[in-house]
C-alpha cells in the first residue's frame, strides 16, 4: 500500500504544480491557456535528456526545464499579448497542435510516439532519491511565490489586467510587461513539473502532454476554485486521487472496470460543478447563475 | 467489579479495521492475484474486452483442473491506454494486490510499467502489442505475442507468390511499430521479388486519410499494407475502400478484431497472426474454442487467445513452482519459464527465447463473409 500511496502523491504534486501555475495565469491575468501540457511537454523532454545525456541530477534537470519550458514560452506570450479572452484560447490550442505533431515527429530529442525510454531515476551526490520529496519541495516554492507575488504589486497589477486590461494600461501598467512576465513564471513552472514527472515514470512520450492533459490540468483549476492559493491544489489532489479510489470499488466485472469507473468519475465532477460552482475552495457567491 | 472497557471511538476503529484483519494462516489459501492492466474505457476499450475475456478463460481452466494450491483471481486495472493511468494501476497492482503475475497491453503502457515491475521482480506478459521495441524491456517482461517485425516476414512471400501482388503500398503510424514495419518491408520485398512502391506515414491521431489514399492510388500499388492500431486501422480501411482502392489490404495482427470483421469495407482483407486453427486436433485449442463459445456466445479470435494463452502460463509455471516446494515469484516464475522454454497452449506449441519473447507458428487470415479464414 506504502508505495501506490507515496506514487499517487508524487503525481498529486506534479499535478499540484501544474495546476497552481496554470492557475496563476488563469485565475490572476485571465489568460485562458489550452497549452499548459505544451510547457510541460518542454520540461520533461529536457529534464529526460539531461538524465540520459548527461547526470540524472534532479536540480539540474528542472534547472534545464524551467529555462527551456520558460524561454519558449514566449511563444505563448506573444498571442497572450495580441488576443485576449476566446480568441486566445484558439490561439493557445494551436500551439498546443503544433508542439503535440512536433513531439511525435522530432525523433532524435523526443523518441517520437515511441517516447524516451529507459531515463534514470535521481541522483544527489551519487545516492538515487525519491521524486516525491524534491516535488513536494517544488510545490511548497511555487506556492509560497505565488502567494508572494499575488500579494504584491504584481499580482495586483494583473488582476487589474484580468478585470480590465484597457483600465490598467490607462492607469500606466505595462500590461505587456506584466503578462509576459507571468507566462513565463508560470510555464518555466510547468516545465520543472515535466522534468520530475519524467525522472518519476522513467518514460515519457507525447500521449502524456496532449490537448486531453491541458484540459485536465484546466478543469483541476476550475474545479479547485480559479484566482486562490489552495484550490488548484485541491482541485489537483481530487481528479487525480478519485480514479484511484474508484479502483477500489470491490464486485465490478473485469469487462466493466473501466466504463464504471468513467461514468462515476464523469458524475462526481458534474455534480461538484453544480452544488460548488466557484470551486471547491473558490467564493461561492461566484460562479452561480442569476438567471 | 468493572472490567476492561472500550470507548466508542475505540468500537469505531476495531469496525472499521475488521475487514482488514486476517489470521496468519488465511496467507496460505489467500488467492494468487493476476493483474491486468487493459484499455477499459475510450476508444480502445474493444481490445480491453478482448484481452479480459481470453484471461478469464484460462483462469476458468486453471480452477476446473485443480492446478494450483490456491485459486487465482484477477485483478482489472484501467490503463487508458496512457502512460500515466498505467502507472497508478501497476502500482495498485503490485503495492496493494500483490500481484503475482500482471497481463498488459499497449506500447505506452508496457514502456511505462517495465521499470515497475522490473523493480519488483513482477512478470509482465504482453499479447496484445507488437512495436519491435517491446523485445528487452526487462527480464520479467514477456511477449506472448509475435511482434510486428516478424509478422511481416510471413505476409511478405504470401502476397507475392500467392497472390503476385508484387506492388506494394504502405500507410504506416509514425512510431517503433510502423517504422519496423517499414523497414522490414523495405528488405523483405525486394527480397521475395516485390517492391515498395510508396510509403505514407500518418499522425497517431489522424482521422481523415483522403489526401494520403490520393498519394496510394498514384503508386497504382496491387496491395496496401496498414500498420497502424486501433480504431485508426478502421477508418484507414474505409476511407482506401470509399476512395476507390480495389486492390488487396494487408496488415498485421491488429486486424484481428470485431469491428474490423463486421465492416464490410474490410472484406477480403488479409492479416497475419499466429497460428489458430480452432477445427483442428489440439486439445487446448479445441478446448479453449468451445468453453469460450460456450461462455461468451462467440468464436475466439487471436486476440483471445494470446491472452489465454498469457494467463494459461500462469497456472504451467506455477504449478511447476508449487511441485517443486518454491515460492510463487517472479524470479521462481522465470525460473520455471527459462527451465521449461516449451509450453504447449493454444494454437500449439510455444516456445520462448531468453528475454521471454515467445516464437509460434504463423498463418495468413482473410476476412471472408464476416469470418477470419485460415488461408496460409
Amino acid at each position: 500500500m506504502t508505495a501506490f500511496l507515496l506514487n499517487l502523491a508524487t503525481l498529486a504534486a506534479i499535478s499540484g504544480i501544474l495546476a497552481s501555475t496554470l492557475n496563476f495565469i488563469v485565475g490572476y491575468a485571465g489568460i485562458f491557456s489550452v497549452a499548459h501540457a505544451v510547457f510541460f511537454g518542454l520540461g520533461a523532454y529536457a529534464g529526460a535528456q539531461v538524465a540520459l545525456l548527461l547526470v540524472p541530477d534532479p536540480f539540474l534537470a528542472c534547472l534545464a526545464a524551467a529555462a527551456i519550458a520558460g524561454g519558449l514560452s514566449l511563444c505563448l506570450a506573444l498571442p497572450a499579448l495580441r488576443v485576449r479572452g476566446e480568441y486566445f484560447v484558439a490561439a493557445s490550442l494551436g500551439l498546443q497542435m503544433v508542439a503535440a505533431t512536433l513531439f511525435a515527429e522530432l525523433k532524435p530529442l523526443t523518441g517520437g510516439i515511441g517516447g524516451l525510454v529507459g531515463i534514470p531515476r535521481p541522483e544527489i551526490l551519487g545516492t538515487v532519491v525519491p521524486v516525491l520529496p524534491l516535488a513536494l519541495a517544488a510545490l511548497a516554492l511555487i506556492l509560497f511565490l505565488t502567494a508572494r507575488l499575488q500579494r504584491g504589486a504584481f499580482g495586483r497589477t494583473l488582476q487589474s489586467i484580468r478585470d480590465a486590461d484597457s483600465a490598467a494600461e490607462a492607469l500606466g501598467k505595462n500590461v505587456n510587461a506584466a503578462k509576459t512576465l507571468a507566462v513565463v513564471f508560470a510555464c518555466a513552472g510547468a516545465g520543472v513539473a515535466g522534468a520530475l514527472y519524467a525522472l518519476h515514470l522513467s518514460f515519457i512520450n507525447v500521449e502524456s502532454f496532449t490537448l486531453d492533459q491541458s484540459i485536465q490540468i484546466m478543469a483541476m483549476v476550475i474545479i479547485g476554485g480559479t484566482g486562490t492559493l489552495w484550490g488548484p491544489l485541491v482541485g489537483a489532489v481530487m481528479l487525480l486521487s478519485l480514479p484511484a479510489v474508484l479502483s477500489f470499488i470491490p464486485f465490478i466485472p473485469p469487462t466493466e472496470v473501466g466504463a464504471v469507473q468513467q461514468i462515476i468519475y464523469g458524475l462526481a465532477m458534474t455534480l461538484l460543478m453544480i452544488f460548488r460552482p466557484a470551486g471547491l475552495v473558490g467564493d461561492q457567491t461566484k460562479g452561480r447563475s442569476t438567471s | 467489579m468493572s472490567g476492561p472497557t472500550i470507548g466508542r471511538r475505540g468500537a469505531l476503529a476495531a469496525g472499521l479495521a475488521l475487514p482488514f484483519i486476517r489470521p496468519a494462516t488465511a496467507q496460505t489459501t489467500e488467492p494468487y492475484v493476476m493483474g491486468s492492466l487493459f484499455p477499459m474505457s475510450g476508444p480502445s476499450a474493444e481490445f480491453g474486452e478482448a484481452f479480459t475475456r481470453g484471461a478469464q478463460v484460462a483462469l476458468q481452466h486453471i480452477a476446473a483442473d485443480n492446478m494450483l494450491r490456491r485459486p487465482v483471481r484477477l485483478q482489472s486495472e484501467d490503463s487508458q491506454a496512457l502512460p500515466q493511468p498505467s502507472v497508478v494501476g501497476m502500482n495498485k497492482l503490485i503495492s496493494v494486490d500483490r500481484a503475482h503475475w500482471v497481463l498488459v497491453s499497449w506500447t505506452a503502457t508496457s514502456k511505462a510499467v517495465a521499470p515497475i515491475g522490473d523493480r519488483a521482480k513482477t512478470i509482465m506478459v504482453n499479447g496484445g502489442a507488437v512495436g519491435p521495441d517491446l523485445a528487452g524491456l526487462s527480464p520479467y517482461f514477456w511477449n506472448v505475442i509475435a511482434l510486428a517485425h516478424l509478422e511481416v516476414q510471413v505476409m511478405v512471400p504470401f502476397l507475392v507468390r500467392q497472390r503476385n501482388a508484387r506492388r506494394v503500398a504502405l500507410i504506416y503510424v509514425d512510431d517503433p511499430l510502423g517504422d519496423g514495419i517499414l523497414g522490414q518491408l523495405r528488405t523483405a520485398l525486394p527480397r521475395n521479388g516485390g517492391e515498395l512502391v510508396g510509403s505514407f506515414s500518418v499522425p497517431r491521431a489522424a482521422q481523415q486519410f483522403g489526401p494520403v489514399v490520393a498519394r496510394v492510388r498514384q503508386t497504382r500499388p496491387d496491395a496496401v499494407y496498414v500498420a497502424s492500431f486501433g480504431a485508426q486501422n478502421a477508418q484507414i480501411v474505409k476511407a482506401l475502400r470509399d476512395n476507390g482502392v480495389t486492390q488487396t489490404i494487408c496488415s498485421y495482427s491488429a486486424f484481428g478484431i470485431d469491428s474490423l470483421r463486421t465492416m464490410p469495407e474490410a472484406e477480403g482483407a488479409l492479416f497475419t497472426s499466429q497460428k489458430l486453427d480452432l477445427t483442428g486436433a489440439h486439445a487446448l485449442t479445441s478446448r479453449f474454442a468451445a468453453d469460450f463459445q460456450a461462455r461468451f456466445g462467440q468464436a475466439p479470435l487471436v486476440y483471445h487467445a494470446n491472452y489465454y494463452n498469457a494467463a494459461y502460463l500462469f497456472g504451467l509455471l506455477a504449478k511447476q513452482v508449487e511441485a517443486a516446494g518454491g515460492t510463487v515469484n517472479g524470479d521462481s516464475l522465470r525460473a520455471a519459464m527459462l527451465a521449461t522454454r516449451k509450453f504447449d497452449l493454444v494454437g500449439g506449441e510455444g516456445e520462448f527465447d531468453e528475454q521471454g519473447n515467445m516464437l509460434t507458428q504463423m498463418q495468413v487470415n482473410e476476412i471472408r463473409g464476416q469470418q477470419f479464414v485460415a488461408i496460409g
